[in-house]
């Protein structure tokens, strides 16, 4: 090979590196003057080979004097080489147009001969890396979202049990201490026991609201929760709920009023499900009321939509506290000393249940120390006949004289109750604690039959749907046919619904007033009140 | 090998000068406050710096690795244990750093980061010899102290002795504590501590 051909081969690997290069090279002098410049450059810059070659590197490009980058050719020039992140720099070149192409070089001295004879510069595109990195980025902060808010879940939860523990023990403090207290006195006069089952009797009523609250959440949250949509009036709605309120209002000194805007509309809904709306909203108001305030319901009509508007003069809301009012476990004062009671469901169940219903619920306040107003919004029903009204349990307790009543119940507290609240009445009782037993006793029993099946469902061994199942197959007149009656703590809907389906005449909650009871069993076998 | 006290001082009166250019360059280049604390010198025969740098941990270390030559010739690193090169990167950029192995724009930053403080280093020994250093291109690797040490034992046949130079970097109310090792044979570190005594006695000598 001579060295012509040397050289021409030369030239042509040089050419060629220069047209298929996947990064920017180029070249200067000792006086920073270009050398060579590739055509990858060109694309990346719009500055051709033929403008740059032969230009002064630093009035070629300008910006690499304003950023600082023509030291790095003077210490390139003196034997170092410098390299520049992306992180650091963003760009070497500014691009030619639009968006700048990030960026990563490298500048170094070019040595001949053991000298320095000028430098080299290499420009490499770095946006796929940096688009990578960004959605990496990305990931790790969610994911590191999703950690901190499983965190404040599982924190809230925690707080929730504190709460929980707390306020199923202290009305369990009443109720026993003063169990106990009656247990032991000798001799006590009338208003003692008056006074300690009074207190009993609240706060056992208090818990049985904290435990619905928690066990209706817990349906709410799983889709167990049913409606039984009838045709309602408000007014109606409105006023048992002020009932129910008043005693616990009279004893604060609030005061409570109606307003109501004449016509009102029938809205379609559950009964029991918005009066527990409105009774958690009003009981909320008047706990929240200091005595001496007031505590007012207004309903009326706003086109299609019917709204009943909770209004007190009680603590308000703190602005920052108002967007999480309604969520789950909540109260503005979580700590240990707050001064209200309560799980913080209240709301939670009100707002999912007025969704339910296809409405919404808002809460106001004017700021702390300035009450608040709570308002439901619900669709106003196009107008239907009016359903046939359900009789509703007297108030007069009927006699249950002379009415046979078997009485299925495992637990014997639950038993002595059943038994004294239906001798009280005049029925006479026949009590067994297993679904085996009953069957016997029913067997045995053609010469005085029994008038009704008062059983437990949930027992040891065979429960109160086999009972019910066996007791179909006794002959006619040796109880085939006597009406059963539920009482049990397996208290939803569906437990209801699966309850009669299963050829129960009533299902009864337990927790159950005996008056409900009575009235049931009067009722099925026909006795009218006395 | 040990160093003479008058060694020991006047190696870190340069490194410093180093120290001091390359924080400058470091704070004109992220327009915040970089200060780099006063070197701590300390020499120990190459096959022992397992040992003199066990405070980075047995992990994997990022190290930043440049070969410089000229009258005195050898290897010089940037060694940081992966949370201070993390920290370091994000106090410098603002951006979260990703696992290190994963993070080529971290490896970017800490490559210029090294780059810039190896050259200061190095280039204060040039000015010291009045010769200019020539150096190679910075690499970085994301290996444990072991194998990187492994590799400068394997790198020279003749004994090789190391500087090792604590760096501090303070920036934003924060340190970060990295080293700067710089590899030399007998003949090189000679020829260094030689010119640095050379250097003292001028020093000394001036008005």
């Amino acid at each position: 090979m001579t060295a012509r051909d040397y050289a021409t081969v030369e030239s042509a690997m040089l050419e060629w590196a220069q047209n298929h290069g996947d990064r920017g090279v180029f070249t200067t002098d000792t006086q920073l003057q270009v050398i060579s410049w590739n055509l990858w450059l060109a694309d990346a810059t719009g500055i051709t080979p033929a403008d740059a070659i032969g230009q002064p590197l630093l009035e070629l490009v300008p910006s690499l004097v304003e950023r600082g980058l023509d030291q790095a050719y003077r210490e390139a020039l003196a034997g170092q080489v410098k390299v520049l992140s992306h992180s650091l720099h963003r760009y070497i070149l500014p691009s030619a147009s639009g968006e700048q192409m990030p960026q990563r070089g490298q500048i170094s001295p070019l040595s001949g001969n053991g000298c320095i004879v000028g430098t080299l510069t290499i420009v490499e595109d770095v946006s796929e890396r940096v688009a990578t990195e960004r959605e990496l980025r990305a990931r790790i902060a969610a994911a590191e979202r999703a950690r901190v808010n499983a965190e404040n879940a599982s924190r809230v939860k925690d707080e929730f049990l504190a709460t929980l523990s707390h306020e199923i023990r202290t009305p369990l403090n009443a109720v026993l201490g003063w169990t106990q207290i009656l247990l032991q006195s000798r001799d006590f006069d009338k208003a003692t026991v008056q006074r300690a089952i009074e207190v009993i009797d609240r706060n056992a009523s208090a818990q049985l609201t904290l435990i619905s609250d928690m066990l209706d959440m817990a349906r709410i949250a799983t889709g167990k929760v049913r409606l039984e949509i009838v045709d309602l009036d408000v007014a109606s709605i409105v006023e048992s709920a002020m009932d129910a309120v008043q005693p616990a209002a009279t004893a604060r000194d609030v005061r409570l009023t109606t307003d109501f805007e004449p016509g009102l509309p029938t809205i379609r809904g559950d009964r029991d499900r918005l009066l527990q709306v409105v009774w958690n909203l009003l009981s909320n108001a008047v706990k929240f009321t200091d005595p001496g305030g007031q505590v007012s319901v207004h309903a009326g009509t706003t086109g299609t939509v019917l709204k009943i508007t909770v209004v007190d003069t009680g603590h308000g809301i703190p602005a920052q506290f108002l967007p999480q009012v309604f969520e789950r476990f909540k109260q503005a004062d979580a700590s240990s000393a707050r001064r209200h009671g309560g799980l913080g469901l209240g709301l939670a169940l009100v707002r999912e249940l007025v969704e339910m219903h296809g409405g919404s619920v808002t809460a106001d306040s004017p700021g702390v120390g300035h009450g608040a107003t709570f308002t439901v919004s619900l669709p106003i029903a196009p107008r239907l006949p009016a359903s046939p009204s359900i009789a509703t349990a007297s108030a007069t307790i009927p006699s249950l004289g002379g009415i046979r009543v078997l009485v299925v119940e495992d637990e014997a507290d639950s038993m002595e109750i059943l038994v004294r609240s239906l001798t009280d009445v005049g029925a006479s009782v026949k009590a067994v604690t297993s679904a085996r037993e009953a069957l016997d006793a029913l067997r045995d029993d053609s010469d005085t039959p029994t008038d009704v099946v008062v059983t437990d469902i949930g027992m040891p061994g065979e429960d109160g749907f086999s009972l019910l199942q066996e007791l179909r197959k006794l002959p006619e007149d040796r109880g085939g046919r006597v009406p059963a009656i539920a009482v049990t703590a397996y208290a939803t809907v569906d437990d209801r619904r699966r309850a009669l389906e299963a050829g129960f005449v009533a299902h009864i909650a337990k927790p159950f007033a005996p008056n409900a009871l009575i009235a049931t069993i009067a009722r099925t076998v026909g006795t009218r009140p006395a | 090998m040990t160093l003479t006290e008058t060694q020991r001082d006047a190696l870190v009166e340069l490194l410093n000068i180093g120290f001091g250019r390359a924080g400058a360059s470091l704070s004109k280049l992220t327009g915040q406050r970089i200060l780099l604390d006063v070197p701590v010198v300390d020499i120990h025969p190459v096959a022992q710096l397992n040992e003199s740098l066990r405070k980075v941990g047995v992990g994997n270390v990022a190290s930043v690795h440049q070969v410089f030559s000229g009258p005195v010739a050898g290897d010089a690193l940037l060694i940081l244990d992966p949370s201070a090169a993390s920290t370091l990167k994000e106090l410098l950029t603002d951006e979260p750093a990703l696992p290190l192995e994963l993070d080529a724009s971290s490896k970017e930053v800490l490559t210029e980061v090294g780059n810039i403080l190896l050259n200061a280093c190095i280039g204060t020994f040039g000015n010291l010899l009045q010769v200019p250093m020539s150096f190679a291109v910075p690499n970085i690797d994301i290996a444990s102290l072991r194998s990187v040490v492994a590799n400068l034992v394997a790198a020279g046949d003749a004994m090789r002795y190391a500087l090792v130079v604590t760096a501090g970097f303070r920036l934003r109310d924060a340190e970060v504590t990295g080293y700067v090792v710089i590899v030399l044979t007998v003949q090189s570190l000679t020829t260094l501590l030689m010119a640095v005594e050379e250097w003292v006695v001028r020093e000394e000598r001036r008005p």
